[in-house]
Protein backbone atom coordinates (compact mmCIF):
# COMPACT_ATOMS: atom_id res chain seq x y z
CA UNK A 1 0.00 0.00 0.00
CA UNK A 2 2.76 2.44 0.81
CA UNK A 3 4.35 2.09 -2.62
CA UNK A 4 1.42 2.98 -4.84
CA UNK A 5 1.79 2.33 -8.52
CA UNK A 6 1.89 5.69 -10.27
CA UNK A 7 -1.29 6.07 -12.20
CA UNK A 8 -1.68 9.76 -12.97
CA UNK A 9 0.45 12.45 -14.47
CA UNK A 10 0.12 15.98 -13.08
CA UNK A 11 -1.66 17.08 -16.26
CA UNK A 12 -4.21 14.30 -15.90
CA UNK A 13 -4.76 15.10 -12.24
CA UNK A 14 -5.26 18.80 -12.81
CA UNK A 15 -7.79 18.13 -15.59
CA UNK A 16 -9.78 15.59 -13.58
CA UNK A 17 -13.50 16.45 -13.48
CA UNK A 18 -14.73 13.52 -11.42
CA UNK A 19 -12.52 11.41 -9.20
CA UNK A 20 -13.22 7.71 -9.63
CA UNK A 21 -14.62 6.08 -6.52
CA UNK A 22 -13.25 2.87 -5.07
CA UNK A 23 -14.50 -0.54 -6.17
CA UNK A 24 -15.60 -2.30 -3.03
CA UNK A 25 -14.11 -5.77 -2.74
CA UNK A 26 -16.48 -8.33 -1.26
CA UNK A 27 -14.27 -10.07 1.29
CA UNK A 28 -16.75 -11.04 3.99
CA UNK A 29 -16.57 -14.80 4.57
CA UNK A 30 -13.45 -15.24 2.43
CA UNK A 31 -10.84 -17.77 3.55
CA UNK A 32 -7.70 -17.24 1.50
CA UNK A 33 -5.47 -20.17 0.56
CA UNK A 34 -2.22 -18.91 2.09
CA UNK A 35 -0.31 -21.56 0.16
CA UNK A 36 2.65 -19.31 -0.49
CA UNK A 37 4.39 -16.47 1.33
CA UNK A 38 3.12 -14.02 -1.28
CA UNK A 39 -0.46 -15.18 -0.79
CA UNK A 40 -0.14 -14.70 2.96
CA UNK A 41 1.29 -11.22 2.53
CA UNK A 42 -1.45 -10.20 0.08
CA UNK A 43 -4.22 -11.62 2.25
CA UNK A 44 -2.94 -9.80 5.33
CA UNK A 45 -2.75 -6.59 3.33
CA UNK A 46 -6.44 -7.03 2.53
CA UNK A 47 -7.15 -7.84 6.17
CA UNK A 48 -5.45 -4.58 7.16
CA UNK A 49 -7.77 -2.69 4.81
CA UNK A 50 -10.86 -4.65 5.88
CA UNK A 51 -13.39 -2.84 8.08
CA UNK A 52 -14.52 -5.92 9.96
CA UNK A 53 -13.09 -8.50 12.31
CA UNK A 54 -11.11 -11.46 11.06
CA UNK A 55 -10.26 -14.76 12.72
CA UNK A 56 -6.60 -15.70 12.86
CA UNK A 57 -5.56 -19.27 13.57
CA UNK A 58 -1.98 -19.46 14.74
CA UNK A 59 0.43 -22.32 14.13
CA UNK A 60 0.05 -23.08 17.84
CA UNK A 61 -3.64 -23.75 17.24
CA UNK A 62 -4.81 -20.63 19.07
CA UNK A 63 -7.72 -18.81 17.41
CA UNK A 64 -7.94 -15.04 17.70
CA UNK A 65 -10.86 -12.86 16.69
CA UNK A 66 -9.25 -9.57 15.77
CA UNK A 67 -9.65 -6.21 14.12
CA UNK A 68 -6.38 -5.70 12.27
CA UNK A 69 -5.53 -2.01 12.19
CA UNK A 70 -1.89 -2.08 11.22
CA UNK A 71 0.77 -4.14 9.53
CA UNK A 72 4.48 -3.74 9.19
CA UNK A 73 6.24 -5.71 6.55
CA UNK A 74 9.83 -6.81 6.70
CA UNK A 75 12.10 -8.92 4.55
CA UNK A 76 10.93 -12.16 6.12
CA UNK A 77 7.62 -13.36 7.53
CA UNK A 78 9.16 -13.45 10.98
CA UNK A 79 10.07 -9.78 10.68
CA UNK A 80 6.56 -8.83 9.53
CA UNK A 81 3.61 -8.48 11.85
CA UNK A 82 0.04 -7.30 12.17
CA UNK A 83 -1.33 -5.25 15.07
CA UNK A 84 -4.87 -5.80 16.24
CA UNK A 85 -7.53 -5.25 18.84
CA UNK A 86 -9.74 -8.09 20.05
CA UNK A 87 -13.33 -7.49 21.15
CA UNK A 88 -12.47 -8.39 24.74
CA UNK A 89 -8.99 -7.05 25.39
CA UNK A 90 -8.39 -3.31 25.76
CA UNK A 91 -4.74 -3.28 24.68
CA UNK A 92 -3.10 -3.41 21.26
CA UNK A 93 -1.58 -6.77 20.39
CA UNK A 94 0.63 -8.02 17.59
CA UNK A 95 1.50 -11.29 15.95
CA UNK A 96 4.14 -12.12 13.40
CA UNK A 97 3.17 -13.21 9.89
CA UNK A 98 5.19 -16.38 10.45
CA UNK A 99 2.86 -17.50 13.24
CA UNK A 100 -0.32 -17.21 11.17
CA UNK A 101 -1.62 -20.48 9.70
CA UNK A 102 -5.14 -19.50 8.69
CA UNK A 103 -7.07 -16.31 8.07
CA UNK A 104 -10.81 -15.94 7.79
CA UNK A 105 -12.70 -12.74 7.04
CA UNK A 106 -15.26 -13.78 9.60
CA UNK A 107 -16.74 -10.50 10.81
CA UNK A 108 -19.25 -8.28 9.10
CA UNK A 109 -17.71 -5.81 6.68
CA UNK A 110 -18.82 -2.50 8.17
CA UNK A 111 -18.03 -0.58 5.00
CA UNK A 112 -20.21 -2.78 2.80
CA UNK A 113 -23.85 -2.57 1.88
CA UNK A 114 -24.43 1.08 2.61
CA UNK A 115 -24.77 2.47 -0.85
CA UNK A 116 -25.73 6.05 -1.38
CA UNK A 117 -28.20 5.06 -4.06
CA UNK A 118 -30.02 2.84 -1.55
CA UNK A 119 -30.34 5.76 0.85
CA UNK A 120 -31.73 8.02 -1.87
CA UNK A 121 -34.26 5.35 -2.92
CA UNK A 122 -35.19 4.67 0.69
CA UNK A 123 -35.53 8.37 1.37
CA UNK A 124 -37.78 8.99 -1.61
CA UNK A 125 -40.02 6.06 -0.70
CA UNK A 126 -40.41 7.24 2.89
CA UNK A 127 -40.95 10.80 1.80
CA UNK A 128 -43.66 9.70 -0.64
CA UNK A 129 -45.29 7.76 2.19
CA UNK A 130 -45.45 10.97 4.22
CA UNK A 131 -42.87 10.00 6.84
CA UNK A 132 -41.07 12.70 8.80
CA UNK A 133 -37.61 12.80 10.38
CA UNK A 134 -36.19 10.37 7.86
CA UNK A 135 -32.58 9.49 8.43
CA UNK A 136 -29.80 6.95 8.38
CA UNK A 137 -28.69 5.86 11.80
CA UNK A 138 -25.20 4.66 12.69
CA UNK A 139 -24.80 0.94 13.37
CA UNK A 140 -25.83 -0.12 16.85
CA UNK A 141 -22.96 -0.81 19.23
CA UNK A 142 -24.56 -4.21 20.00
CA UNK B 1 -10.77 39.16 9.81
CA UNK B 2 -12.18 35.97 11.33
CA UNK B 3 -9.15 34.68 13.20
CA UNK B 4 -8.21 36.51 16.42
CA UNK B 5 -4.91 38.38 16.46
CA UNK B 6 -3.60 36.30 19.40
CA UNK B 7 -4.08 33.08 17.42
CA UNK B 8 -2.45 34.56 14.33
CA UNK B 9 0.45 35.77 16.46
CA UNK B 10 0.90 32.32 18.02
CA UNK B 11 0.88 30.60 14.63
CA UNK B 12 3.10 33.16 12.90
CA UNK B 13 5.76 33.14 15.62
CA UNK B 14 5.64 29.34 15.67
CA UNK B 15 6.21 29.16 11.90
CA UNK B 16 9.01 31.72 12.06
CA UNK B 17 10.69 29.82 14.89
CA UNK B 18 10.62 26.61 12.84
CA UNK B 19 12.11 28.45 9.89
CA UNK B 20 14.81 30.12 11.97
CA UNK B 21 15.80 26.85 13.59
CA UNK B 22 15.88 25.13 10.20
CA UNK B 23 13.25 22.55 11.14
CA UNK B 24 12.39 20.77 7.93
CA UNK B 25 9.10 19.21 8.97
CA UNK B 26 6.84 20.54 11.70
CA UNK B 27 3.17 20.18 12.62
CA UNK B 28 0.75 23.08 12.58
CA UNK B 29 -2.48 21.36 13.60
CA UNK B 30 -2.76 18.06 15.43
CA UNK B 31 -5.82 16.14 14.27
CA UNK B 32 -6.80 14.43 17.50
CA UNK B 33 -9.48 11.79 17.00
CA UNK B 34 -10.49 10.65 20.48
CA UNK B 35 -13.05 8.17 19.13
CA UNK B 36 -14.67 6.97 15.91
CA UNK B 37 -18.19 6.66 17.31
CA UNK B 38 -20.66 9.06 15.69
CA UNK B 39 -24.31 9.94 15.92
CA UNK B 40 -24.61 10.44 12.17
CA UNK B 41 -24.00 8.16 9.18
CA UNK B 42 -23.06 10.67 6.47
CA UNK B 43 -22.80 9.50 2.87
CA UNK B 44 -19.44 11.11 2.19
CA UNK B 45 -17.70 9.99 5.38
CA UNK B 46 -15.34 7.03 5.50
CA UNK B 47 -14.29 7.50 9.11
CA UNK B 48 -16.82 5.58 11.13
CA UNK B 49 -17.22 2.16 9.50
CA UNK B 50 -15.78 -0.09 12.21
CA UNK B 51 -16.94 -3.06 14.30
CA UNK B 52 -18.73 -2.12 17.55
CA UNK B 53 -15.77 -2.98 19.80
CA UNK B 54 -13.65 -0.45 17.90
CA UNK B 55 -16.38 2.18 18.00
CA UNK B 56 -16.59 1.75 21.77
CA UNK B 57 -12.91 2.51 22.20
CA UNK B 58 -11.76 6.01 23.01
CA UNK B 59 -8.57 7.80 23.92
CA UNK B 60 -8.11 8.68 27.57
CA UNK B 61 -7.39 12.30 28.47
CA UNK B 62 -3.85 11.25 29.39
CA UNK B 63 -3.31 9.70 25.95
CA UNK B 64 -4.59 12.90 24.35
CA UNK B 65 -2.30 15.10 26.43
CA UNK B 66 0.73 12.91 25.72
CA UNK B 67 0.08 13.13 21.99
CA UNK B 68 -0.41 16.91 22.12
CA UNK B 69 2.73 17.38 24.19
CA UNK B 70 4.85 15.20 21.95
CA UNK B 71 3.58 16.78 18.76
CA UNK B 72 3.91 20.39 19.87
CA UNK B 73 1.53 21.85 17.28
CA UNK B 74 0.01 25.19 18.33
CA UNK B 75 -3.47 24.17 17.17
CA UNK B 76 -5.47 21.02 17.86
CA UNK B 77 -8.46 19.96 15.83
CA UNK B 78 -10.71 17.41 17.52
CA UNK B 79 -12.74 15.58 14.88
CA UNK B 80 -13.86 11.98 15.09
CA UNK B 81 -16.43 10.41 15.23
CA UNK B 82 -18.40 12.86 17.26
CA UNK B 83 -16.22 14.26 20.06
CA UNK B 84 -19.22 15.25 22.19
CA UNK B 85 -20.03 11.53 22.59
CA UNK B 86 -16.76 11.14 24.52
CA UNK B 87 -17.63 11.13 28.22
CA UNK B 88 -14.37 12.90 29.13
CA UNK B 89 -14.32 15.46 26.35
CA UNK B 90 -14.62 18.37 28.80
CA UNK B 91 -11.55 17.15 30.69
CA UNK B 92 -9.68 16.78 27.40
CA UNK B 93 -10.63 20.26 26.23
CA UNK B 94 -9.76 21.85 29.58
CA UNK B 95 -6.39 20.11 29.57
CA UNK B 96 -5.63 21.49 26.13
CA UNK B 97 -6.74 24.99 27.12
CA UNK B 98 -4.37 24.76 30.09
CA UNK B 99 -1.64 23.99 27.54
CA UNK B 100 -2.65 27.11 25.57
CA UNK B 101 -3.53 25.16 22.47
CA UNK B 102 -6.02 26.65 20.03
CA UNK B 103 -8.71 23.99 19.78
CA UNK B 104 -11.24 23.40 17.04
CA UNK B 105 -13.78 20.95 18.42
CA UNK B 106 -15.51 19.61 15.29
CA UNK B 107 -19.05 18.59 16.05
CA UNK B 108 -22.28 17.74 14.27
CA UNK B 109 -23.88 19.71 17.12
CA UNK B 110 -26.62 17.18 17.80
CA UNK B 111 -25.44 17.20 21.45
CA UNK B 112 -24.01 20.72 21.52
CA UNK B 113 -26.83 22.62 23.18
CA UNK B 114 -27.19 20.01 25.92
CA UNK B 115 -23.48 19.89 26.71
CA UNK B 116 -22.59 23.57 26.41
CA UNK B 117 -23.02 24.32 30.13
CA UNK B 118 -20.13 21.93 30.83
CA UNK B 119 -17.69 24.09 28.85
CA UNK B 120 -16.22 27.48 29.65
CA UNK B 121 -15.77 30.08 26.91
CA UNK B 122 -12.12 30.68 26.07
CA UNK B 123 -10.16 32.28 23.27
CA UNK B 124 -8.53 28.87 22.90
CA UNK B 125 -11.76 26.97 22.27
CA UNK B 126 -13.80 27.07 19.06
CA UNK B 127 -16.78 24.89 18.31
CA UNK B 128 -16.53 24.06 14.62
CA UNK B 129 -20.01 22.95 13.67
CA UNK B 130 -20.52 20.64 10.72
CA UNK B 131 -23.02 22.30 8.38
CA UNK B 132 -22.85 21.31 4.72
CA UNK B 133 -25.17 23.98 3.37
CA UNK B 134 -28.70 25.23 3.63
CA UNK B 135 -31.25 23.16 5.53
CA UNK B 136 -32.29 20.75 2.76
CA UNK B 137 -28.75 20.37 1.48
CA UNK B 138 -27.25 19.73 4.90
CA UNK B 139 -29.94 17.26 5.93
CA UNK B 140 -29.48 15.26 2.77
CA UNK B 141 -25.71 15.39 3.01
CA UNK B 142 -25.76 14.02 6.56
CA UNK B 143 -28.64 11.66 5.72
CA UNK B 144 -30.86 12.96 8.49
CA UNK B 145 -33.86 15.25 8.36
CA UNK B 146 -33.88 17.85 11.12
CA UNK B 147 -30.08 17.79 11.55
CA UNK B 148 -29.72 21.36 10.32
CA UNK B 149 -32.24 22.77 12.78
CA UNK B 150 -30.63 21.04 15.74
CA UNK B 151 -27.17 22.23 14.68
CA UNK B 152 -28.36 25.81 14.22
CA UNK B 153 -29.96 25.75 17.65
CA UNK B 154 -26.62 24.65 19.09
CA UNK B 155 -24.74 27.34 17.17
CA UNK B 156 -27.02 30.09 18.39
CA UNK B 157 -26.81 28.92 21.98
CA UNK B 158 -23.01 28.71 21.79
CA UNK B 159 -22.73 32.18 20.29
CA UNK B 160 -25.09 33.53 22.92
CA UNK B 161 -22.96 32.00 25.68
CA UNK B 162 -19.86 33.71 24.32
CA UNK B 163 -18.09 30.79 22.68
CA UNK B 164 -16.08 31.07 19.51
CA UNK B 165 -18.04 29.26 16.78
CA UNK B 166 -17.32 28.48 13.15
CA UNK B 167 -19.21 26.38 10.67
CA UNK B 168 -17.45 23.63 8.78
CA UNK B 169 -18.73 22.54 5.37
CA UNK B 170 -17.65 19.81 2.97
CA UNK B 171 -18.76 20.03 -0.64
CA UNK B 172 -19.20 17.21 -3.14
CA UNK B 173 -20.08 17.02 -6.80
CA UNK B 174 -23.52 18.46 -7.43
CA UNK B 175 -23.14 21.28 -4.94
CA UNK B 176 -25.12 24.34 -5.99
CA UNK B 177 -22.78 27.35 -5.65
CA UNK B 178 -25.70 29.78 -5.44
CA UNK B 179 -27.10 27.90 -2.50
CA UNK B 180 -23.69 27.85 -0.84
CA UNK B 181 -23.46 31.63 -1.12
CA UNK B 182 -26.92 31.98 0.39
CA UNK B 183 -25.76 29.59 3.12
CA UNK B 184 -22.80 31.90 3.87
CA UNK B 185 -25.28 34.73 4.42
CA UNK B 186 -27.33 32.55 6.74
CA UNK B 187 -24.46 31.42 8.94
CA UNK B 188 -22.84 34.83 9.20
CA UNK B 189 -26.25 36.07 10.31
CA UNK B 190 -26.09 33.58 13.18
CA UNK B 191 -23.09 35.43 14.59
CA UNK B 192 -20.42 32.84 13.88
CA UNK B 193 -16.80 33.95 13.84
CA UNK B 194 -16.13 32.54 10.40
CA UNK B 195 -16.66 29.79 7.88
CA UNK B 196 -14.48 26.75 7.23
CA UNK B 197 -14.94 24.83 4.00
CA UNK B 198 -13.38 22.05 2.03
CA UNK B 199 -13.95 19.88 -1.01
CA UNK B 200 -14.77 16.29 -0.07
CA UNK B 201 -12.09 13.64 -0.10
CA UNK B 202 -12.69 10.35 -1.91
CA UNK B 203 -12.71 8.06 1.14
CA UNK B 204 -12.74 4.54 -0.24
CA UNK B 205 -14.90 3.39 2.68
CA UNK B 206 -17.56 6.08 2.20
CA UNK B 207 -21.02 4.90 1.12
CA UNK B 208 -21.15 7.34 -1.77
CA UNK B 209 -18.42 6.64 -4.33
CA UNK B 210 -19.89 8.64 -7.21
CA UNK B 211 -19.69 12.27 -6.20
CA UNK B 212 -16.04 13.02 -5.58
CA UNK B 213 -14.95 16.05 -7.56
CA UNK B 214 -11.73 16.06 -9.52
CA UNK B 215 -9.40 19.01 -9.23
CA UNK B 216 -10.68 20.87 -12.30
CA UNK B 217 -14.24 20.74 -11.00
CA UNK B 218 -13.18 21.73 -7.48
CA UNK B 219 -11.47 24.84 -8.79
CA UNK B 220 -14.50 25.80 -10.87
CA UNK B 221 -16.89 25.30 -7.97
CA UNK B 222 -14.79 27.28 -5.52
CA UNK B 223 -14.16 30.04 -8.05
CA UNK B 224 -17.94 30.39 -8.36
CA UNK B 225 -18.46 30.28 -4.60
CA UNK B 226 -15.58 32.42 -3.38
CA UNK B 227 -15.30 35.15 -6.04
CA UNK B 228 -17.36 38.33 -5.73
CA UNK B 229 -17.44 37.97 -1.95
CA UNK B 230 -19.85 39.84 0.22
CA UNK B 231 -18.34 42.09 2.91
CA UNK B 232 -20.14 40.18 5.66
CA UNK B 233 -18.46 36.85 4.87
CA UNK B 234 -15.54 35.82 7.07
CA UNK B 235 -13.45 32.72 6.60
CA UNK B 236 -11.58 31.01 9.40
CA UNK B 237 -8.94 29.75 7.00
CA UNK B 238 -5.81 30.95 5.30
CA UNK B 239 -6.77 33.34 2.45
CA UNK B 240 -4.03 31.74 0.39
CA UNK B 241 -5.60 28.31 0.82
CA UNK B 242 -8.88 29.75 -0.45
CA UNK B 243 -7.00 31.13 -3.45
CA UNK B 244 -5.61 27.62 -3.97
CA UNK B 245 -9.15 26.21 -4.03
CA UNK B 246 -10.16 28.89 -6.53
CA UNK B 247 -7.31 27.90 -8.83
CA UNK B 248 -5.27 31.07 -8.28
CA UNK B 249 -2.36 29.32 -6.60
CA UNK B 250 -0.63 25.97 -6.69
CA UNK B 251 0.68 24.17 -3.64
CA UNK B 252 2.10 20.75 -2.98
CA UNK B 253 0.56 18.61 -0.28
CA UNK B 254 2.29 18.79 3.11
CA UNK B 255 0.79 15.82 4.96
CA UNK B 256 3.04 16.20 8.01
CA UNK B 257 1.56 19.65 8.69
CA UNK B 258 -1.62 18.21 10.16
CA UNK B 259 -0.73 14.81 11.64
CA UNK B 260 -3.40 12.50 13.05
CA UNK B 261 -3.49 10.62 16.34
CA UNK B 262 -6.27 8.20 17.27
CA UNK B 263 -6.91 4.92 19.08
CA UNK B 264 -4.66 3.09 16.62
CA UNK B 265 -1.68 5.44 17.08
CA UNK B 266 -0.06 8.02 14.78
CA UNK B 267 -1.62 7.59 11.36
CA UNK B 268 0.51 7.39 8.22
CA UNK B 269 0.58 9.58 6.20
CA UNK B 270 -2.31 11.95 6.93
CA UNK B 271 -5.80 12.46 8.29
CA UNK B 272 -7.45 11.02 5.18
CA UNK B 273 -5.32 8.04 4.23
CA UNK B 274 -4.67 5.05 6.48
CA UNK B 275 -1.42 3.52 5.38
CA UNK B 276 -0.41 2.23 8.77
CA UNK B 277 0.32 3.42 12.29
CA UNK B 278 3.33 4.12 14.47
CA UNK B 279 3.72 4.65 18.18
CA UNK B 280 5.29 8.10 18.29
CA UNK B 281 5.18 11.36 16.40
CA UNK B 282 8.95 11.19 15.98
CA UNK B 283 8.60 7.80 14.33
CA UNK B 284 5.85 9.17 12.10
CA UNK B 285 8.10 11.97 10.86
CA UNK B 286 11.12 9.74 10.43
CA UNK B 287 9.65 6.59 8.93
CA UNK B 288 6.87 7.78 6.64
CA UNK B 289 7.86 7.76 2.98
CA UNK B 290 6.45 11.23 2.37
CA UNK B 291 7.49 11.22 -1.28
CA UNK B 292 4.83 8.56 -1.93
CA UNK B 293 1.99 10.96 -1.16
CA UNK B 294 0.51 14.14 -2.56
CA UNK B 295 -0.58 14.89 -6.08
CA UNK B 296 2.98 15.17 -7.37
CA UNK B 297 3.67 11.59 -6.30
CA UNK B 298 1.13 10.25 -8.79
CA UNK B 299 -0.45 8.24 -5.99
CA UNK B 300 -4.03 7.65 -7.19
CA UNK B 301 -5.32 7.95 -3.62
CA UNK B 302 -4.10 11.54 -3.62
CA UNK B 303 -5.26 12.39 -7.13
CA UNK B 304 -8.37 14.43 -6.31
CA UNK B 305 -7.28 15.75 -2.95
CA UNK B 306 -7.37 19.49 -2.34
CA UNK B 307 -8.33 19.14 1.30
CA UNK B 308 -7.11 21.53 3.97
CA UNK B 309 -5.27 18.86 5.96
CA UNK B 310 -2.77 18.60 3.12
CA UNK B 311 -2.92 21.98 1.45
CA UNK B 312 -3.60 24.57 4.13
CA UNK B 313 -0.20 24.01 5.75
CA UNK B 314 1.75 25.19 2.69
CA UNK B 315 -0.60 28.17 2.44
CA UNK B 316 0.03 29.09 6.09
CA UNK B 317 3.78 28.62 5.75
CA UNK B 318 3.66 30.72 2.59
CA UNK B 319 1.72 33.44 4.39
CA UNK B 320 3.91 33.63 7.46
CA UNK B 321 7.19 32.55 5.90
CA UNK B 322 8.05 35.57 3.75
CA UNK B 323 7.10 39.22 3.31
CA UNK B 324 5.75 38.43 -0.15
CA UNK B 325 3.53 35.71 1.25
CA UNK B 326 2.47 37.87 4.16
CA UNK B 327 1.42 40.71 1.87
CA UNK B 328 -0.50 38.27 -0.33
CA UNK B 329 -2.27 36.99 2.77
CA UNK B 330 -3.21 40.51 3.89
CA UNK B 331 -4.44 41.35 0.39
CA UNK B 332 -6.42 38.11 0.32
CA UNK B 333 -8.06 38.92 3.64
CA UNK B 334 -9.61 42.09 2.28
CA UNK B 335 -9.95 41.18 -1.42
CA UNK B 336 -13.51 40.57 -2.64
CA UNK B 337 -12.17 38.79 -5.75
CA UNK B 338 -14.37 40.47 -8.37
CA UNK B 339 -14.70 38.07 -11.30
CA UNK B 340 -17.28 38.30 -14.10
CA UNK B 341 -16.40 34.78 -15.24
CA UNK B 342 -17.39 33.49 -11.81
CA UNK B 343 -20.74 35.29 -12.09
CA UNK B 344 -21.33 33.41 -15.33
CA UNK B 345 -20.60 30.15 -13.54
CA UNK B 346 -23.24 31.06 -10.97
CA UNK B 347 -25.76 31.84 -13.70
CA UNK B 348 -25.00 28.53 -15.42
CA UNK B 349 -25.44 26.66 -12.14
CA UNK B 350 -28.76 28.41 -11.50
CA UNK B 351 -30.05 27.26 -14.88
CA UNK B 352 -29.35 23.59 -14.10
CA UNK B 353 -31.21 21.44 -11.67
CA UNK B 354 -28.93 20.58 -8.75
CA UNK B 355 -27.66 17.02 -8.66
CA UNK B 356 -29.01 14.48 -6.24
CA UNK B 357 -26.33 14.38 -3.56
CA UNK B 358 -27.16 17.59 -1.80
CA UNK B 359 -30.75 18.02 -2.84
CA UNK B 360 -33.87 16.69 -1.24
CA UNK B 361 -36.25 18.99 -2.97
CA UNK B 362 -35.90 22.32 -4.69
CA UNK B 363 -35.40 24.86 -1.91
CA UNK B 364 -37.45 27.99 -2.41
CA UNK B 365 -34.51 30.30 -1.87
CA UNK B 366 -31.88 28.53 -3.92
CA UNK B 367 -32.05 31.04 -6.75
CA UNK B 368 -31.97 34.16 -4.69
CA UNK B 369 -28.30 34.91 -5.37
CA UNK B 370 -27.94 38.60 -6.01
CA UNK B 371 -24.36 38.67 -7.22
CA UNK B 372 -23.86 41.55 -4.81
Amino acid sequence: MSAEVKKYTMEQVEALELAPGAEHEDLEGWIPELATEEELRQALEKAFDYRGDVTLTLRSGERIEAFIFNRRTGATLAESYVQYFTPKAPEKRKVSYAEIARLEFSGKDRAAGKHWEDWVKNYNEKKAAGEKNIGLKPDALE
Amino acid sequence: MAIPISQMWTVSTYVLKQKLTGTKRFPLVLMLEPLFRCSLACAGCGKVQYPPHILKKQLTPEECFAAVDECGAPMVSIPGGEPLLHPQIVEIVNGLIARKKYIYLCTNALELKRRLPEFTPSKYLTFSVHLDGQREHHDFSVCREGGYDIAVEGIKEAVQRGFRVTTNATFFDGTDPNSVRAFFDEVMGMGVEGIILSPGYSYDKAPDQNHFMGRARVRRLFRAILSNRKPTWKFNMSPLFLEFLMGNRTYECIPWGMPTFNIFGWQKPCYLLQDGYVDSFKELLETTEWENYGVASGNPKCANCMVSCGYETPAIIDGFGSWKGFLAMVRGTFNKYPDTGALKLLDEAASHLPAALVQIEEPANSLEETHA
